[in-house]
């Protein structure tokens, strides 16, 4: 059972002064419940990719299909989570993620509330619901985001980037934290980060993206059981996964990004 | 606009100043009003030094004098310029919200009415106060009418640019939370332009009682515009100097309400930021 099934989907950027010829062909598919990660040179067209899947952009070429149909809105059945926050200036953190039952009907409120409270709880902001975002450091309000993009229990999580803005410790943190939210609730997870470690430490599987236009330049299963600890990072397979996909960028020479 | 200059200054910056401020507490009241007093005892003693007669230049003391004697007088002309310039001023801020959602909403009346709105602000409104007269005629309707033209640009443009604001992510964003057209203007589209649309309202409300005492000055025969034709034109040149200082201290208190509805209305704005929690 796939949660997502690309076959050859391209993308071409028809702007003023020439094509840019984004993505593909890339043919992918992520079993339901999967967390896959990306990574791939800068500009390869991780997010082009992420937006696709999510309906929020057309791809000129191939099939799309989520949850077994073609893509060709904004999919309802997700929550995404970009590298800026994006939360609302003008609303306290609880409203913050109360956003998406405001808008999808679906969701009854009084419900909505509580899983809220619950979230901000489990992701150990529950003292700053009353607050407003410019209180909180980046690492929180990204913490908020997260608990915006679960509070419909939606079947996938995308993430673009999610912590690319954040220190090195906070994102150390952030992993963990994203790995308990995560735990036991079988949400098809897409991960695009331009961090070796973090892919690897977060995901079930991590697929390498070539530089534009991107496509797959290698699959890897990542087979750690879970719950997984930081330390895990000084184990030899683990070392060994992160030199497997370093070494692609070194032989393409490019950074990761 | 100028709000997005507020958010553009570094905060280092900003709480910089603001330590140099709590340094020297009072510092900043009570030194322009030494110097304020000041001038106001210089003025008085040049008067009284040079001769100089009350119609030419009056001393503080007899301004204040007249304003005593003629307070009660005083405070009904500023009645109607108040009304005058409160009417207009809120006329011009329904048009000036609408047209700008209008300007926001087509591409086409963007394209066909906004820059003519941009090139017709570069007319001086003073000088086409006089027609005013000529299509509506002598009286307070002219007078509001004309303090609306002069009050309704800096509306339309900030709210152009207030709804134009928006950040394109966001919007993608709530998108994809299913948000319909109509969900993203109310819940995302309006808050955001609100700190640039009370850009423009400061604006034009300190403008207004500019506006209703030009429309005065032309088109009516009440109001502090009128008293202050009057009182230069018969030479009472110390009732027209109280008749400007009350038009200059209504000025700022509306500058000042206006400060506090704001302040009210976008407390999340960046105005009001401190100290940031959690790491
Ligand atoms: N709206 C757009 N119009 C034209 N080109 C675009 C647009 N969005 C992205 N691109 C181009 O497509 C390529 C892939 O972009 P993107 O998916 O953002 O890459 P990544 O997320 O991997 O860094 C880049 O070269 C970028 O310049
Ligand atoms: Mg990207």
């Amino acid at each position: 059972m796939h949660a997502v099934a690309l076959s050859k989907v391209e993308k071409t950027y028809f702007a003023g002064q020439g094509d840019v010829h984004a993505l593909g062909p890339l043919s992918l598919a992520i079993p339901t419940g999967q967390t896959l990660a990306v990574v791939g040179p800068s500009g390869c067209g991780k997010s082009t990719l992420l937006r696709i899947i999510a309906g929020l952009d057309d791809a000129t070429g191939g099939s799309v299909r989520v949850a077994d149909r073609d893509v060709n809105a904004p999919i309802p059945d997700v929550g995404i989570v970009f590298q800026r926050d994006l939360l609302l200036d003008w609303r306290n953190v609880i409203d913050n993620v109360m956003l998406p039952a405001e808008l999808n009907k679906r969701t009854d409120r009084q419900t909505a509330r509580a899983r809220a409270q619950a979230l901000l709880e489990r992701l150990g902001v529950a003292e700053f619901a009353d607050r407003y975002p410019w209180e909180l450091s980046g690492g929180m309000r990204q913490r908020v985001a997260i608990a915006r993009a679960m509070l419909c229990r939606p079947s996938m999580l995308f993430l673009d980037e999610p912590f690319s803005a954040l220190d090195a410790l906070t994102r150390d943190q952030m992993n963990v934290i994203l790995q308990g939210v995560q735990a036991g609730q079988g949400v098809t997870t897409l991960l695009i980060t331009h961090s070796i470690q973090e892919a690897v430490f977060l995901s079930d599987r991590v697929v390498v993206m070539s530089a534009r236009p991107g496509t797959v330049l290698d699959d890897i299963e990542v087979p750690f059981p879970r719950p997984r600890r930081l330390s895990l990072r000084e184990d030899p397979e683990f070392v060994d996964i992160a030199r497997r996909i370093r070494v692609h960028f070194e032989r393409a020479g490019v950074l990761v990004g | 606009m100028s709000a997005d200059v507020t958010q553009a200054r570094p905060l280092a910056a900003t709480a910089k100043a603001a330590a140099r401020r709590r340094a020297r507490p009072g510092g900043a009241v009570a030194l322009p009003l030494i110097s304020g007093i000041g001038g106001l005892i210089a003025w008085e003693l040049a008067v009284r030094a040079m001769e100089l007669p009350p119609y030419l230049l009056p001393a503080p003391t007899l301004v204040a004098q007249v304003m005593v004697e003629y307070w009660g007088m005083l405070m009904r002309q500023l009645g109607f310029t108040a009304f005058a310039a409160a009417s207009g001023f809120l006329i011009a801020l329904v048009l000036g919200v609408v047209a700008g959602a209008a300007i926001t909403a087509s591409r086409l009346v963007d394209r066909m009415v906004y820059p003519w709105l941009v090139i017709s602000h570069a007319i001086p409104k003073v000088v086409v106060a006089p027609l005013f007269i000529v299509w509506i005629g002598f009286g307070l309707t002219s007078e509001i009418i004309f303090t609306v033209v002069f009050t309704f640009f800096p509306i339309v443009v900030n709210t152009v640019t207030g709804l134009k604001s928006a950040d394109l992510d966001l919007l993608t964003l709530v998108r994809s939370m299913g948000a319909s057209p109509l969900q993203s203007l109310w819940k995302i589209r309006i808050p955001a332009a609100l700190p640039s649309i009370f850009a423009g309202i400061k604006i034009s409300a300190t403008l207004a009682p500019v506006g209703a005492v030009i429309g005065e000055f032309v088109a009516s025969n009440q109001g502090l515009g009128h008293m202050l034709l009057q009182a230069t034109g018969s030479l009472e040149t110390p009732l027209a100097f109280a008749a400007v200082f009350v038009i200059s201290v209504f000025g700022i208190a509306i500058w000042y309400l206006a400060e506090l509805v704001e302040r009210l209305s976008i407390p999340w704005h960046a105005s009001q930021r401190g100290t940031i929690l959690g790491a």
